[in-house]
């Protein structure tokens, strides 16, 4: 247990703290700024700071001390990233992600149809998907099979754009 | 399917480039059309299961013997119905979206207190048959037997009862208008706050708080669980044999509860008359059928006719009087 | 308690119309169908087939709306075991142990287990039904905020379970998600946090919200695998493990039975309902088990404990709908409008003069609880094929049902964003040993304790002798505490007696 070995700084980690801390201090000051009164902050203010709190308890967990020499230890370490990707594993999670904010965001304005579509399409590639008649083939029936199986069941109507 | 896709593109069109400004180029399109052509959508502002809702599925088949078309309720709850009631207006003019919504207290609402993209008259009420009220009741376990007792205890110490109420609504202006007119003091008195009419109903009729002022109509089921104390309109309503406001206290002003009922475009009153008249007809005649009144009235819907000068200006009216009294919605 | 001459009015009346029947297998199906698609709820299933019962009558459309109602219960634990969807937000406890053991090849077992569980609570929460509907319907309108207010608490203390490894990370995820829960307006109409986006007046969309922490953040982590079960031999679609599924749960009746007491209980406060009580549940079975620690690795007892709660809360809710006449949720709203159809009035004076049409619809649900355990197993038959299907597949087709799903819900982009946001989130909260679920079960419950916090101190003007005039709020607080007390105490006993073994030895 000396203190040897260099320090790693899990700057995911950091980011992480950084949105839930930056989030709850936001919510906190706009709920005062909303009303000092009691009714308002009664459960708010208390678990805002207690958050902040264990924040603070936190950010030290984010620079973990590597241990070459003991493995075992490394082990059991909660403290160690999980995941093991390598960048290009990495780098299909954040491609298939921005996709699916991308189309979070825009598909209401695009059209259902053709948004889906194009996000089907990109994301049966990203998993693996290299035969692109099959790729086109599922992509296009399960996006004309959502529409209208969704469509027939719920009260209003998908936007779309050709369908 | 390809009349779908032009119909679409070309609604795609005048909706996306045209914007909303060009209100009428939908009618001019389908003018070699006679209205209605295609099925009609109803915006409910609220989710399924609610009254709206229910008044809106249980009156569209009725609705549609009689405009030959089909219609589609679109449910768009959120936000006490600005969501909906925003949709509705980007919709085109055209005839083809209706809306079936309470009218008051929530469009006022969004526009005093949720600053709204619109006016309350961008909207034109066709006919708002049900006209709810605010009624004071308490449980029978309460001990308290009229609004005498409650006025006097309130009188005397106004943190004396605990009052269920939903904030920002109708009921509370009447509360507050009310303790005005008979000088009890509004700062004091005990809220306390429930999120909808239901629970604050509940709460009064296990007399978990003292009193309750919500919507009336609400009530009928709980019927024998409370005592009626008070109710906010010039006369009696649903045999409840409790005190009325404008007797308990002459000259307070009081607004209605929710009014609930049919509307399209105001633009469409003006831009499309005809279709506009298509619709009111339809919508009287249906209201007045002697078999609607009799499946609706089985449902504890209202299907009364009143008309749109009349529902309209009823709307308006309680509209005045909540802008009247902004401070209370607004709270502190 | 029982009117047994009415309970023989109400044979007949069941067997008179025999037309009623044939009702039931379209509404089980339609409602499991329903049910299994993410961001349909039971309300909005019933409400669309609502006026096609004005032209049945009463006892027919009863039953048909009733059969949907079962079978949507149940049809949201599909998604929740299969994929890590909770539909609906009775479906999270199911989740929790349900997709870890889909992940382990034990799928089969996990959907035969939900469904008994399923069964077997309907079946538990009729009966208790039948004893309890007028002590119920007395009990329930006394319930205030202080009442529910521990009732939150007591769902609060899962957050404590669920912690995992890092006591720090699970009371952030928990205080996060309860944050989270009070944003928009609360009952006091005070506006806060709603960075002037007006659907956030009404909070963070709950169902998004947990898709994308829960299911959405899962799947983007599962990119580079190739199956959802890493052994091809475990991928089998088996009958035969299904309905030994069967057998496991029956073998687990206190789980079962607490389950079930727990849902028609916190089933029958209006407002609170199945979304609470499921996760209630949980925590119970999991302090109280033997192997707890092993929840949220792929028990089967999570799964009973979740399953028996979330569908014995019907017939809480039923309860209070058939007593009192109030709708505990949308469920029941849209019973009572059709009551209203067919000119029945819930409420008291229903129960005390129609007591063999009640009989008559508690025995028609035993009967649609059975047929459900028939009805169902070829659903989850069918549907387990799910875990056949390549990744490269499943991953973007089930993130595009997510997002229909989101915005089904009440059809605005709202649904949609949230889910998204909440997918990296959670993503990031998943790679960084931070646990999900408790803050899922914070936002869940976050409006529920602020609201009843609120009114309780409304009341007592903040005097804490207010807590002395609620009995109904001190007893909720003893059994908590017992409860505690009780699972500690066995806890302790079993770490001694494993203690005097290991030294024996």
């Amino acid at each position: 247990m000396t203190k040897t070995g260099k320090l790693k700084i899990q700057w995911g980690h950091l980011v992480l703290l950084a949105i839930i801390a930056g989030w709850i201090l936001a919510y906190l000051l706009d709920a005062r700024a909303t009303s000092m009164r009691v009714s308002n902050l009664l459960l708010v203010q208390p678990v805002a700071i207690l958050a902040l709190i264990l924040v603070l308890v936190l950010v030290p967990q984010c620079f973990v001390r590597e241990q070459p020499n003991d493995n075992t230890l490394a082990a059991n370490n909660q403290d160690t990233p999980p995941a093991k990707e390598t960048p290009l594993e990495l780098a299909k999670i954040g491609i298939l992600t921005a996709a699916f904010v991308a189309l979070a965001f825009l598909m209401e304005r695009i059209g259902f149809d053709v948004s889906v579509f194009a996000f089907l399409v990109l994301g049966l590639y990203i998993c693996g998907e290299r035969n692109w008649i099959a790729n086109l083939a599922f992509s296009a029936i399960f996006t004309v099979a959502l529409i209208y199986g969704y469509g027939a069941i719920i009260p209003f109507p998908f936007p779309l754009a050709v369908l | 399917m390809t009349i779908k896709y032009n119909r679409r593109s070309l609604l795609k069109l005048t909706g996306g480039t045209l914007a909303a400004a060009s209100v009428a180029s939908p009618s001019i399109l389908f003018a070699q059309d006679s209205y209605p052509s295609r099925p009609i959508n109803v915006v409910v502002p609220f989710d399924t299961g609610g009254y709206n809702d229910r008044l809106a599925r249980a009156f569209a088949p009725f609705l549609s013997q009689r405009l030959g078309q089909p219609l589609n309720i679109i449910n768009r709850g959120g936000a006490g119905a600005l969501l909906g009631h925003s949709y509705f207006l980007q919709q085109p003019d055209d005839g083809y979206t209706l809306l079936c919504t309470s009218a008051a207290p929530f469009l006022p609402l969004n526009v005093l207190t949720q600053n709204a993209p619109f006016a309350v008259t961008d909207f034109h009420m066709m006919n708002l048959p049900s006209r709810d009220y605010t009624m004071m009741a308490t449980s029978t376990e309460s001990g308290i037997t009229s609004i005498e007792d409650v006025i006097n205890q309130l009188k005397a110490d106004p943190r004396s009862l605990t009052i269920g109420i939903q904030p920002a609504s109708a009921d509370l202006v009447n509360l507050m208008l009310l303790a005005d007119t008979v000088g009890i003091s509004r700062d004091e008195l005990r809220l306390v706050t429930y999120d909808g009419g239901g629970p604050a109903r509940n709460a009064v009729a296990g007399n978990v708080v003292d009193i309750a002022l919500v919507g009336g109509q609400g009530f009928l089921p709980l019927a024998d669980k409370i005592v009626p104390l008070l109710i906010f309109d010039d006369a009696p309503r649903d045999n409840w044999g409790s005190a009325i406001v404008t007797e308990v206290a002459p000259g307070a002003d009081f607004v209605l509860g929710s009014q609930r009922g049919w509307g399209v475009h105001a633009s469409l009153v003006e831009g499309s008359p005809e279709i506009y008249q298509t619709i009111l007809s339809a919508v009287e005649e249906t209201s007045k059928a002697p078999e609607v009144i009799e499946a609706l009235s089985s449902a504890q819907l209202a299907t009364d006719w009143f008309g749109p000068e009349v529902s309209n200006r009823s709307l308006l009216a309680t509209a005045a009087v909540m802008e009247q009294h902004l401070s209370i919605l607004q709270g502190s | 308690m029982i009117d047994l001459a009415e309970l023989s009015d109400a044979f007949t009346i069941l067997s008179s119309s025999w037309s009623a029947w044939i009702f039931v297998i379209p509404g089980l199906l339609l409602g499991l169908f329903f049910g299994s698609m993410p961001g349909i709820s039971i309300t909005m299933a019933m409400a669309i087939f609502l006026p096609m019962t004005l032209y049945m009558d009463f006892l027919p459309a009863i039953i048909f709306l009733t059969s949907i109602y079962t079978g949507a219960g149940f049809g949201g634990s599909v998604p929740a075991i299969l994929m890590n969807i909770p539909g609906t937000s009775s479906a999270v406890a199911t989740t929790f142990d349900g997709y870890p053991m889909s992940r382990q090849g034990r799928h089969n077992e996990a959907l035969g287990i939900a469904l008994a569980s399923s069964v077997i609570g309907t079946l538990v929460s009729y009966i208790l039904l039948m004893f309890l509907i007028e002590p119920v319907s007395g009990i329930v309108l006394k319930m205030g905020p202080l009442e529910l207010f521990f009732v939150a608490i007591w769902g609060l203390m899962l957050l404590g379970s669920l912690a995992g490894e890092s006591i720090a990370r699970g009371l952030l995820a928990g205080t996060f998600g309860l944050l989270l829960g009070t944003v928009g307006m609360n009952s006091a109409g005070y506006i806060r946090g709603t960075m002037d986006i007006p659907w956030l007046l009404d909070g963070v969309p709950t169902i998004p919200a947990m898709m994308g922490l829960l299911a959405a953040s899962q799947l983007l982590n599962l990119v580079n695998t190739k199956h959802l079960i890493e052994d091809e031999d475990l991928r089998r679609i088996s009958m035969r493990k299904i309905t030994g599924g069967f057998r496991e749960a029956f073998q687990h009746k206190t789980i079962i039975g607490r389950g079930a007491l727990i849902g028609v209980v916190i089933g029958s406060i209006p407002g609170v309902g199945s979304s609470i009580s499921n996760l209630l549940s949980y925590s119970e079975a999991r302090r109280n088990a033997p192997d707890g620690d092993t929840f949220g690795k792929g028990n089967p007892k999570g799964v009973i404990a979740a399953e028996s709660a979330n569908s014995s809360s019907e017939g809480g809710a039923m309860a209070t709908m058939l007593a009192l006449g109030i709708p505990g949720g949308g469920a029941t709203a849209i019973l009572l409008a059709a009551f209203a159809m067919h000119n029945v009035v819930g409420g008291p004076s229903f129960i005390a003069n129609n007591k063999d049409v009640v009989y008559a619809i508690i025995m028609s649900n035993f009967a649609q609880a059975l047929l459900l355990l028939g009805v169902g197993l070829g659903f989850v038959y069918i549907a387990s094929y799910i875990v056949r299907v390549p990744m490269r597949y499943l991953i973007p087709s089930v993130l595009v049902v997510a997002l229909f799903g989101s915005y089904a819900i009440n059809g605005t982009a709202s649904g949609p964003i949230t889910l998204a946001v909440f997918s990296v989130i959670g993503w990031g909260m998943v790679r960084y040993n931070y646990p999900v679920a408790a803050a899922v079960v914070g936002l869940i419950l976050g409006n529920l304790v602020e609201g009843n916090l609120l009114r309780t101190y409304q009341i007592s003007g903040g005097e804490l002798a207010y807590a002395l005039e609620r009995p109904g709020a001190l007893l909720i607080l003893a059994l908590m505490v017992v409860s505690f007390g009780l699972s500690a105490f066995s806890k302790m006993r079993r770490k001694r007696k494993a203690g005097v073994q290991m030294g024996a030895s």
